[in-house]
């Protein structure tokens, strides 16, 4: 399909919708929280409902409408009105009231369990309020199975935009201009990566989507892969005419069965429609993705990993440089981004590189998308201009401490990141301020822990996780690491000593400093992060010397 | 040829801009402890023992697998450096079962003068003696886990050199182990050629021929890239 | 390649110097068979090594493929036998240590049978600080399972997962595909018993 002919389609699209008019819409989150709490029995149930009723109404499933923990959730348009907590019982006497009887079931709507008020249009609720979606915007609108759906929603329309109005350096200074940085964790500035991918010249150049989601307590890449696949095939394609690439690949874990299945749905109808391909829209530009299932390893995260694995071998990491912009994938030019970083390409190009860089705060342009989950009330999926505090983020979206607990850490940044405490939270959430105080941003995993917390047990617990994923390669990851987590767990055993604690401290340091990739470089940072701000939770469980051992220092 | 200048420990030093800071390093003199790398085969920037400190960056990096720059000031020792040098070796010690005086390489082994270069005279950290097998199945070598550093060597000498591709890395981790095709006896392999290299290429005594008793193993190394050398110059 | 005359040779050899210390043992190291050659042979007709058959001529044999074909591999049999990888091997013309360090190396990839149904327990961050270890306690105390174990009778096996993703439902488990949120350690022992009727202490394999 060129240029006009895809037009055309979007048109009778646009017909087609006028068609149906007022036709109330029922959109029903199949995120995959909402799916494990029953929605797709509830979306049956109401399609039964509606036709024994001969009800005159739409049913869409859609992607992760965000507060996961209410589910399964069922939206009302027009009206925006979202229902917490259904199940098939509920639907049709929903339905009864909601469409015939005009008259919203309150005990039922969002938050009603925990708000005096709970507001009929759910972006009245302060959940939604105080976000700003831009990557997640359509996320839990559109049917993310359904081509049409994002067409209509402007969607393809940058990448029309770049290929007829704009020059590969054009949609490169645009990206400049915008100061995205990575969102998969470290925030290196988009614009400069694809800059260096583009100078350099071969014939062949590959673009790279990083899904490996390894953190553990972090969805994000996740719901946006099930919930809205075409933005991240869009922007893909749109780094792909920046740099000069050819190919793409995505390399989605494996623990994501449906968002492998939905980006694989997508790319077949893309090239359906000729979004992708050759000569894409009748231009000179060819470009086609395949997709690349992880195999179960948090190594693979790290960019030469992912690369190794692409390329059918284990996921060990090389010494950088050369960096994958000079010899990346089989030794070319290769550009890799996380996911959620995509999902900002085309917002920007729309809309202008300026635009977005005017969101957030000086150093730290845009939003980003936080997973909350942890002894937190309205756990799920949030979106925030950069800069946000983490008082507001826990307690006005957040809703507080579950069970009326007090606030003891949150953990960003995942097993390469730190813990935040008390006396933190009105930290601004952006790159920088996060790393001052000993945590990262991350890939943007946020969990929030309460009094009960043992946080020598947190360190051990990513200790833990980061000597099972350490590829064993360097020997500061592989013996350190399992060093380390030894000695965290004779603290939490009570059998260690100060000096334990001494060389515990010793090894942090060293890891971080000589270890090969950023696995190992990273492992250390939630043991130093509550050491420093938790210590007494340590030097309270060691005993000055050990009455056993005779130690040589 | 690309002659550029750099500066190592302070003094001026001319260098091949496709050269890595180890091969200057060692054409110069200039001493850079190394356990992973050998002569001949490619590098991995595995043990951390090269690690360097280049000015402007606050990463040390390996001089086995990073490549000199113009105007490169590098420093190749320092407290700082030498600390870590002697965790790394204390790590590898504690990490499987080394103790010399039982040990066939006893007097010839790469780990044993590394430590008594750093000056290393005890092991702070707890030994894990993991649970390790001695594959004897070979007719005329054996292979002993109990002792491996896990430097790769082997792997690469057999993949890169002999072309066989018999050794390999299975797991990951600290439960990473050096196999034989499918984790199968070495006695069985079906694509060892037998041909020694990786006794040769392996810097401690977790590889032996079978006739040799405590500190009887002598090692040549340097034959390995000997051997690439005069494969090159196809005489 | 050895003919089978040279062959006969080494056996009468070998043979012939078996009582003694000085076995020529470096001829056993030409008397070497193929596992692959055999399974296959006899297992042609099996519709699983046919997928891995296709798989593989639809990749057009290429090494890089490694990790794809497995998967397909994995997904048809459940687990990795040890002749499959051998077929594999044989297929992409990779050496054997080159497949097997790749299937060790990465979790996904079981060389065991996983059993025929599955409880995958989450213990992502999430699920850890709401009580992850509590299940993997339970089913451990109940059931004598532990992480990475199968029953004897092969019907269930447990496994722990580093998160599936699932943190806002947390903790979470995943019985045979179906993702289970905000479960308390008996109502996993509950949908355990209505999958397998697995019987108390069914001893581990």
């Amino acid at each position: 399909m060129n240029r006009q002919e895809l037009n055309n389609f979007i048109e009778k699209e646009k017909e087609k919708l006028a068609e149906k008019g007022s036709k109330a819409q029922i959109r029903v989150c199949c995120g995959a929280g909402c799916l494990s709490s029953g929605a797709e029995e509830l979306m049956n149930s109401l399609k039964e409902e509606i036709k024994a009723g001969n009800i005159d109404a739409e049913i869409i499933p859609t992607g992760c409408m965000g507060p996961c923990n209410q589910g399964p959730l069922v939206k009302f348009d027009p009206g925006n009105t979202i229902y917490q907590k259904l199940e098939t019982g509920d639907v049709a006497p929903l339905l009864n009231s909601h469409l015939l009887e005009k008259t919203p079931v309150t005990e039922k709507l969002l938050f009603a369990d925990s708000r005096e008020n709970p507001s009929l249009n759910a972006d009245e609720d302060p959940y939604f309020k105080k976000q700003l979606r831009i990557a997640l915007k359509d996320c839990g609108h559109l049917d993310p199975e359904k081509i049409e759906d994002y067409l209509l929603l402007n969607g393809y329309q940058a990448l029309d935009k770049a290929l007829f109005a704009m020059a590969p350096e054009d949609v490169i200074s645009e990206i400049k201009q915008s100061r995205l940085r990575g969102r998969g964790g470290a925030g290196y500035p988009t614009g400069l990566k694809w800059e260096s991918v583009y100078r350099y010249v071969n014939d062949q150049k590959y673009v790279i989507c990083n899904g490996d989601e390894g953190d553990p307590g972090a969805f994000m890449d996740r719901s946006l892969l099930e919930g809205n696949p075409h933005r991240i095939l869009e922007g893909m394609a749109l780094a792909a005419y920046a740099i000069g690439a050819s190919k793409g690949f995505a390399y989605i874990r494996g623990e994501y069965p449906l968002a492998i299945k939905r980006f694989e749905t997508a790319i077949k109808q893309a090239r359906k429609l000729g979004l992708l391909g050759k000569n894409i829209l009748g231009s000179e530009f060819h470009f086609d993705v395949e997709v690349r299932i992880g195999a179960g390893a948090f190594v693979c995260g790290e960019e030469t990993a992912l690369i190794a694995s692409i390329e059918g071998k284990k996921g060990n990491p090389r010494p950088r440089p050369p960096y994958p912009a000079e010899a990346g994938l089989w030794g070319k030019p290769t550009l890799i981004n996380n996911v959620e970083t995509y999902a900002a390409i085309a917002p920007i190009i729309n809309n202008g590189g300026e635009w977005y860089s005017e969101i957030g705060t000086a150093k730290s342009a845009g939003t980003k998308v936080f997973a909350l989950a942890g002894k937190i009330n309205n756990a799920g999926l949030i979106e925030v201009p950069m800069g946000t505090t983490l008082r507001e983020v826990v307690y006005d979206i957040g809703g507080g401490i579950q069970g009326g607990g007090k606030f003891k850490a949150a953990q960003t940044g995942g097993p390469s990141g730190g813990c935040i405490p008390e006396e933190h939270l009105d930290v601004k959430m952006d790159y920088e301020s996060l790393v001052n105080l000993g945590s990262i941003m991350g890939s943007g995993g946020l969990i929030v822990m309460d009094e009960s917390s043992d946080m020598v047990d947190v360190a051990r617990y990513f200790m833990e996780f980061c000597m099972d994923e350490s590829c064993g390669k360097c020997v500061p990851c592989r013996v350190g690491t399992k060093m380390m987590h030894d000695l965290l767990q004779k603290i939490c055993q009570d059998n260690a000593t100060r000096i334990d604690l001494e060389r515990l401290e010793e090894l942090a340091e060293y890891v971080k400093e000589t270890s090969l990739c950023g696995l190992g470089s990273s492992a250390p940072n939630p043991l130093l992060s509550t050491l420093r701000h938790f210590r007494e939770e340590y030097e309270n469980r060691v005993r000055e010397t050990s009455p056993k051992h005779n130690v040589v220092d | 040829m690309n002659i550029i200048e750099i500066n190592i420990n302070g003094n001026a030093i001319k260098a091949d801009a496709g050269q890595t800071i180890l091969e200057v390093c060692r054409q110069n003199d200039i001493e850079i402890l190394t356990m992973c790398h050998m002569d001949g085969i490619s590098d991995v920037g595995a043990c951390r023992l090269c690690l360097v400190q280049i000015e402007g960056s606050n990463k040390l990096m390996p001089a086995c697998t990073t490549k000199v720059m113009p105007n490169m000031a590098i420093t190749t020792t320092n407290e700082r450096i030498k600390k870590y040098q002697k965790i790394t070796t204390e790590l590898l010690h504690a990490e499987r079962n080394h103790t010399c005086a039982v040990c066939v390489a006893n007097g010839h082994c790469e780990l044993q003068d590394m430590t008594a270069k750093l000056e290393i005279t005890h092991i702070r950290y707890p030994h894990l003696f993991p649970d390790c097998d001695m594959d004897t199945s070979h007719p005329w070598y054996i292979m002993d886990h109990n002792r491996c550093i896990m430097c790769t060597r082997c792997v690469r000498v057999c993949k890169e050199v002999e072309g066989a591709h018999n050794w390999d890395v299975m797991g990951r981790g600290h439960e990473v182990r050096i196999i034989s095709d499918y984790h199968t006896p070495w006695g069985e392999s079906e694509t060892c050629t037998s041909c020694g290299k990786c006794l040769h290429a392996c810097p401690v005594g977790a590889i032996w021929p079978k006739a040799i008793s405590q500190g009887q193993l002598v090692k040549n190394p340097g034959m390995i890239n000997d051997l690439v050398e005069k494969r090159k110059m196809n005489l | 390649m050895m003919n089978a005359a040279f062959l006969k040779m080494i056996n009468v050899i070998v043979e012939e110097f078996s009582h003694s210390y000085l076995v020529p043992s470096f001829l056993t190291l030409f008397m070497k068979s193929s596992v692959a050659g055999d399974w296959v042979t006899q297992h042609a007709k099996d519709p699983r090594v046919k997928l891995v058959a296709a798989k593989m001529k639809k990749e057009n044999y290429r090494p890089d493929a490694l990790i794809e074909i497995l998967h397909t591999a994995q997904n048809a049999f459940g687990h990795l036998p040890l002749p499959i990888l051998h077929f594999i091997g044989k297929g992409l013309k990779l050496p054997g240590s080159r497949v097997y360090s790749t299937v060790t190396f990465y979790h996904f990839f079981s060389l065991k049978s996983k059993g025929e149904h599955t409880c995958l327990v989450c213990t992502g961050t999430a699920c850890y600080v709401k009580g992850a270890q509590a299940i993997l306690n339970e089913l451990e105390d109940k059931l004598g399972l532990k992480i990475g174990e199968v029953t004897k009778d092969n019907k269930l096996g447990v496994q722990a997962a580093r998160c599936i993703g699932a943190c806002g439902l947390a903790p979470a488990v995943v019985l045979d595909d179906e993702v289970h949120g905000k479960v308390l350690p008996a109502d996993v022992l509950a949908m355990i018993h209505e999958k397998t009727n697995a019987h108390e202490q069914a001893g581990t394999e």
